[in-house]
Parts: structure tokens; C-alpha cells; sequence
């Protein structure tokens, strides 16, 4: 009985574990016809349709290649090139994948060997230099740059004159300057000056990216928060922010939207892929503009910075020539695909070439006459750059939380010190 | 009396035919639960014991190493593990009993004889149990926003002054999840109760009846006694449940505001999805959770000291 039972358990492991073996023999997704390869990317009005205008780019030359654009969700890719990374397989992954620029590092570190080189197959002297060092590691080029997050403080030009101020008033200030307009507004007017997520802090990383900082140093991997002075300031300003009232809370992305078009706050800071959402309220036409962003006063600091902004990797899979030669023949030298995207959809690219081009050039009637998309990629070049390190968020939960500790009333120093303390330990 | 002498005298012929019968059936006892058996082991046990060993790394991605116990010391010192586990702990001792006097309550208005429409308020209590997470999440979501229809209403019916900050504001973050799950959950222990209520012989509150023992001693004398295995159960599930909160967390409030209402399935999400992945770690937070529930689940028992249950 024994025997037989043996005999029965026996075949149905070699079942499985001939299914599972005839499985991992398929060649990866995209890889069996070499004439193929498969992109992964997320928001259909957005990334989607860029790679749409790529693919058309490049087929009206090399129509052989057939391109496949799969939509997920931004978490989904992470969840998916987590899981499959991790468990060493890269069956059903695709060519092609757009990872967030402050994401980059994590999965290029965590996962060595998994992902193309690309030094040397496009000039990187062409794109902005921030957004470089935001792909590589270790001298090494990973990625081919996208969009950049180049951040512009929209504001409500009825509002600031209502107040009493002019578009003049508000060029190249620092956050003190800003404070001071924000706190005539509200008497004026009184709207809040702008709307926070508390969840989430990417106004702090705008500030400290301004003055060249980030949340770890150089090497991407230390810690640095307890005596970073960037940060030290950009809390007291968000404090000073919070204490005056004028810092209207949202706590989603609709929210956020329907603060702003509903003509709720004067003030809009964050990356130039707001844009679109500024423009969807059509009744506040003529009623925007754009100045640069605001610096953090008595230090170094420029009026330029970044939020979010993704980048095109490509994961060492069969298939990846075909990759590399699709991303450096459309997002890595077409001057006409950049000026398509502007007009087409409105993204910034990084590449420098591209912004001779007319599109680049054009007033928009919306925010009075301005050429914003010419004045956002000068304000792009001029990010300073920092090593984003794979930790960005990690860490950024931890200061979520002491955010919270230092608005309800505890030393800054200590609240610091504490979040340094915590992080080193978390972060091996 | 007669068996002693026939039972001998039958038995030696069949034995060897009923052996053979025997080892067949077991044999095709075996088969049946063989393929499940496999299967369990397959897909339960052998990611259990790999995710022990797993919890014994720590490391990015795939450059996991063997760091000993490291991982379960660093859970005493970890400041976001800490108060995760402060919050389940809270929405615990708050919500699970709430939610159990609440059902108890509603399952013995419900089980009155006289009461109309019985179906009708079954049904509509019963209901949010089959809403899927998610949606309802979202919806209570945009109920509690600032300018959402609660505060609204609030505010028309002059309760308040300015909106409540139910989702920005710590203390009342954890007050919209706690409303959010007791809506969720109640009418799913409601139904345990009521079906408990109705194996009840009435003839026992009959008696009660006739002795004099008013509403309150029937319940708290009869009822409650007679509910006690269910309670006990209720109160297990309901602890794992709270202990494996997750999608209502995720969806209103993404464990904020910094940290005040994450939960820590939330947080082991977060070590293997937001964060660079340290999956060693998350699988350590994980085994935290086995043993919470095994270490409550006893207490739950001693202390109901029941062996029915």
C-alpha cells in the first residue's frame, strides 16, 4: 500500500514539476519573435500616448519591428517587476519599462544584471543633466531620459492683483518672500495660498532638491537628515506654511484638482505635469500664469526644481537590440517626436536639441500669452542635480511622521536627530 | 450471551477477504485525500517554511543574505512596526467590542417574534458584508473628505462650525477607519448571532417568563450564556480580521496621516512594494502577525474557558 502510495505522490510531483518545467522553457513575452518587443507604461493620456507617437516615429522607418504598448497601473509595474525580478524569472516582463525617476535606483541596485546598460548608444551631453545622473549608477548609463518634473509656482494673477501685487512681484522669490505675499492674499482675498497632501511630502523634496540636497548624500546611501540645513528650513517653512493658515489639505488626487479649479487657493507649486488638469477649468482662462519656483532663502539655492518625472529602461531580456534601437532612434535623437509631444500631449522632454523647435516657442493664451513650455525647459536645465538613492520614499514616510511630531509642538533638532536615528536603521 | 461463541465461528472465513477489502478502501481513502493532502503541502506549508527562512534575511531585492535573528530584534526598535502594531491594537480593543455588542444588540431585535419586515432589515444590515472592500472604502472616503457629505451634514445641522479633518487629522483618521469596519463587519457577526438565537429553545425564556425575570435578566442570564461559543468565535475571527486589516487602510488613508492609522499588513506592503523591496524583513513582520494571533487566539479561549468552542 505503502508502495503504491509512494508511486501515486512520486508522479504527481513529476507532474507538477514537469508543467511547471515545459512553462519556464517559453521564451519570455516578446522574445520568441525576435521582430517584437512589448513597453510597459502607465497613465493612457500621458505616457501611453507618447510611446503611441514614438511608435509611429519609428515605424515609418523600420516597419519590420512590431511594438506592443501595454497600459498598467504605476504600482502594478513596480508590484510585477518586483515579484518577477525577486524570484529570479523574467518570463513575461517586458522589453521596455518606464520606472519613476525616484524608483530608478531601488530596482537598478536591488536587481544588478537585470537591466541593459545603455553608456554609449545615446549622447548624454543632450540631455539635462539632472536628469543623467538620475539613471546611471555607478558611471553607468540605465536609462534613456523622459519627461522631466521641472516644478513652476502657478498662480491666480486676479488674486495677486486684487492683493495688490503684479506678475512682476512675484519673479525668482524665495519661500520668505512667498510667505509674506500668501499672508496679503488671504487678507485680500481670503483664499489659502496652496494645497498639501500630508501624506505626502514632494514640496520638501522640491525644496530641498533647490539648494542641491536631498534626504540621503552623495553616495545614495547615507542618511542625511539631522544636519541637513536644506531640509532643517524647508520644515520650518512648512511649519510657518501650516501656522498662518494658509495651507488648504487635500488628501487625494481629485481633491487636489478640485481645490485648484475650483479657484480655492491662489497658488499651484508642483511639476509642470499639472498643466493639463490648470488648463481643464476653461472658465479660469487668462486668469493663470507662471513664475519660477520659489528658493530656499539664505542659501544656496536656484529658482528652478523637480518633482516626479519618469525614464524608458530596458531589462536584459531577448529582443533587447531591437529595445535599444527603438528608444535611441525615437526618445533618444528625434527632434520632431519632441515637438509632436509637446503640441500632441504637453510633455517636457529632457532632451536639449528640442527646445530650438517652434513647438516650444508657442504662446499659450490660457496663461496670458506665456511661452511656458520654453520657460519650463530653461527652468529644467538649471535643476541641480542629486543622487536620489533607492530610499526616497522609505525615508520620506519617516519624515511624514516627524513632520507630524514637529507640527504638534516638538524640537526640530530632536525631531531630526530621531529621523536620522530611525532611517540609518531601516536603511542597510 | 451468544455472540461469544458464533463471533469465533465466523471470523476466521471472511478475514482475509475483509483485509483485502479493507486495505482496497483505504487504499482508495488514501487516493482521494492524497491529491488534496499534495496540494496543501504544496501551496501551504512550503511557502510557510520558505517564508521562515526567508524571515531570517534581510537585504534589497535579490541580494538577500542571512542576518540570524537580526530581523526579529530590529521589529523591537522599528518606530513604523511600533506603531502599526499601536494601532491595530487600538482599532482591537475599540472596534472589536463595539462591534460585538452592536451585532449581539441588533440579533436580538431582529430575532423578536413580533417584529415586521423581518427580512427586509436582515437583509439591509447583512448588505455591506457583500460590498467589495475596495468600493466601499471609496466610498467612505469621499463621505468623510473635508468638504465630503458628512462634515456637510454636520455643519447644516450646526454640530460643528468648521468641517472635521477626518482624514488629515490623526485622532479622527482612526475614527473614520473604525467607523468604516464597524459598518463593514457588523452585519456579518449579526447573522452568527441571529442563527445561534434561533437553535435557542424558547421554551426556556417561556420559563423565565413565568418566574418573573424581566427583558435585561433574560438576556444578560439566558441569552448571553446560551451565545457564549459564538461570541467566543466572533471575537477570534474579528481579532485575526483586525490583525490582517489592509484594503480599508490602504484605500482611505494610505496609513496616514504619518503613520496614524497604518496597520501592519499596510506596512509589510510597504516594505515589499514601496519601499526598495527588503522582502526578508516583510516576511519577518508577517510572522509577527502568526504569532499574534496564535498567542490572542489562546488567550480568547482561556479566558471564555469553554472546551466547546
Amino acid at each position: 500500500m505503502k508502495k503504491l502510495l509512494a508511486l501515486i505522490m512520486v508522479s504527481m510531483l513529476l507532474l507538477t514539476a514537469c508543467s511547471s518545467g515545459a512553462s519556464n522553457s517559453t521564451e519570455p513575452e516578446g522574445g520568441s519573435d525576435s521582430n517584437q518587443i512589448t513597453i510597459w507604461a502607465w497613465d493612457p493620456k500621458f505616457n501611453i500616448k507618447a510611446i503611441e507617437l514614438a511608435k509611429e516615429a519609428y515605424a515609418s522607418e523600420n516597419p519590420d519591428l512590431k511594438v506592443n504598448v501595454i497600459e498598467n497601473a504605476q504600482d502594478d509595474i513596480v508590484q510585477k517587476l518586483n515579484t518577477s525580478l525577486s524570484s529570479g524569472t523574467t518570463k513575461g516582463l517586458p522589453n521596455i519599462v518606464l520606472i519613476e525617476d525616484y524608483r530608478a535606483k531601488s530596482f537598478l541596485q536591488a536587481y544588478p544584471d537585470m537591466f541593459q546598460p545603455l553608456t554609449g548608444s545615446f549622447e548624454t551631453e543632450d540631455f539635462v543633466q539632472y536628469k543623467v545622473e538620475a539613471t546611471s549608477v555607478d558611471g553607468e548609463n540605465y536609462g534613456l531620459p523622459f519627461d522631466t518634473g521641472v516644478t513652476g509656482l502657478y498662480v491666480r494673477t486676479d488674486y495677486l492683483t486684487e492683493a495688490g501685487f503684479s506678475i512682476e512681484d512675484l519673479q525668482n522669490i524665495d519661500w520668505k518672500e512667498y510667505i509674506e505675499i500668501g499672508k496679503k492674499v488671504k487678507e485680500a482675498t481670503g483664499k489659502r495660498l496652496l494645497t498639501i497632501d500630508p501624506n505626502e511630502l514632494g514640496i520638501l523634496r522640491t525644496m530641498i532638491q533647490s539648494a542641491g540636497k536631498w534626504y540621503v548624500k552623495e553616495d545614495g546611501t547615507t542618511p542625511d537628515l539631522a544636519n541637513n540645513e536644506a531640509l532643517k528650513l524647508s520644515f520650518e517653512i512648512y511649519k510657518e506654511l501650516v501656522d498662518n493658515d494658509l495651507m488648504n489639505f487635500h488628501s487625494d488626487w481629485n481633491q487636489f484638482l478640485a481645490t485648484f479649479n475650483g479657484g480655492e487657493v491662489a497658488t499651484v507649486t508642483t511639476g509642470n505635469w499639472i498643466t493639463p488638469s490648470i488648463k481643464a477649468e476653461a472658465s479660469q482662462s487668462g486668469k493663470w500664469a507662471v513664475v519660477p519656483h520659489p528658493s530656499l532663502p539664505g542659501m544656496k539655492s536656484v529658482n528652478a526644481s523637480n518633482l516626479g518625472g519618469a525614464s524608458w529602461y530596458i531589462l536584459d531580456v531577448p529582443g533587447k537590440e531591437n529595445a535599444v534601437d527603438f528608444l535611441t532612434k525615437t526618445f533618444g535623437s528625434n527632434v520632431d517626436l519632441y515637438q509632436k509631444l509637446v503640441t500632441e500631449i504637453g510633455v517636457i522632454g529632457t532632451y536639449i536639441p528640442a527646445t530650438e523647435g517652434e513647438a516650444y516657442k508657442t504662446e499659450d493664451e490660457f496663461f496670458g500669452g506665456q511661452s511656458i513650455i520654453s520657460d519650463f525647459s530653461k527652468w529644467a536645465e538649471e535643476i541641480p542635480q542629486v543622487n536620489y538613492g533607492m530610499h526616497t520614499y522609505a525615508i520620506e514616510d519617516i519624515l511624514i511622521v516627524a513632520m507630524q511630531n514637529y507640527l504638534g509642538g516638538q524640537d526640530l533638532d530632536k525631531v531630526l536627530e530621531d529621523a536620522q536615528q530611525q532611517a540609518e536603521t531601516q536603511i542597510k | 450471551m451468544i455472540p461469544a461463541t458464533t463471533k469465533q465461528n465466523i471470523q476466521p472465513k471472511p478475514r482475509k477477504y475483509n483485509n483485502k477489502f479493507r486495505l482496497k478502501n483505504g487504499l482508495i481513502g488514501w487516493a482521494f485525500i492524497s491529491i488534496a493532502t499534495v496540494m496543501i503541502c504544496l501551496f501551504y506549508f512550503y511557502p510557510m517554511v520558505q517564508a521562515l527562512i526567508l524571515s531570517f534575511q534581510s537585504g534589497a531585492g535579490t541580494n538577500l543574505q542571512f542576518v540570524g535573528l537580526d530581523n526579529y530584534l530590529r521589529l523591537f526598535t522599528d518606530p513604523a512596526f511600533i506603531a502599526a502594531l499601536k494601532n491595530t491594537v487600538i482599532y482591537l480593543i475599540i472596534q472589536v467590542p463595539v462591534m460585538i455588542i452592536f451585532a449581539l444588540f441588533i440579533s436580538v431585535l431582529l430575532n423578536n417574534k413580533k417584529l415586521k419586515l423581518k427580512g427586509f432589515f436582515r437583509t439591509a444590515i447583512f448588505l455591506p458584508c457583500i460590498t467589495s472592500l475596495v468600493a466601499y472604502s471609496v466610498v467612505f472616503k469621499y463621505l468623510f473628505a473635508t468638504d465630503g457629505i458628512i462634515n456637510k451634514m454636520l455643519i447644516n445641522v450646526s454640530l460643528i462650525s468648521e468641517p472635521i479633518q477626518w482624514l488629515t487629522d490623526p485622532f479622527w483618521a482612526k475614527v473614520t477607519i473604525i467607523i468604516a469596519i464597524t459598518w463593514r463587519w457588523t452585519g456579518y457577526n449579526m447573522i452568527f448571532y441571529l442563527s445561534a438565537l434561533q437553535n435557542v429553545d424558547h421554551s426556556i425564556y417561556e420559563a423565565a417568563k413565568i418566574d418573573g425575570a424581566n427583558a435585561f435578566q433574560q438576556f444578560f442570564k439566558i441569552t448571553i450564556p446560551m451565545l457564549k461559543p459564538i461570541i467566543l468565535f466572533t471575537s477570534i475571527t474579528s481579532t485575526i480580521g483586525t490583525l490582517q486589516l489592509f484594503d480599508e487602510v490602504m484605500n482611505i488613508t494610505k496609513g496616514g496621516p504619518g503613520n496614524a492609522t497604518i496597520t501592519i499588513s499596510q506596512y509589510i506592503y510597504n516594505l515589499s512594494f514601496k519601499y526598495t523591496p527588503d522582502f526578508g524583513y516583510a516576511a519577518t513582520v508577517s510572522y509577527a502577525i502568526v504569532i499574534m494571533i496564535v498567542v490572542f487566539s489562546i488567550i480568547q479561549f482561556k479566558v471564555a474557558g469553554d472546551k466547546n468552542a
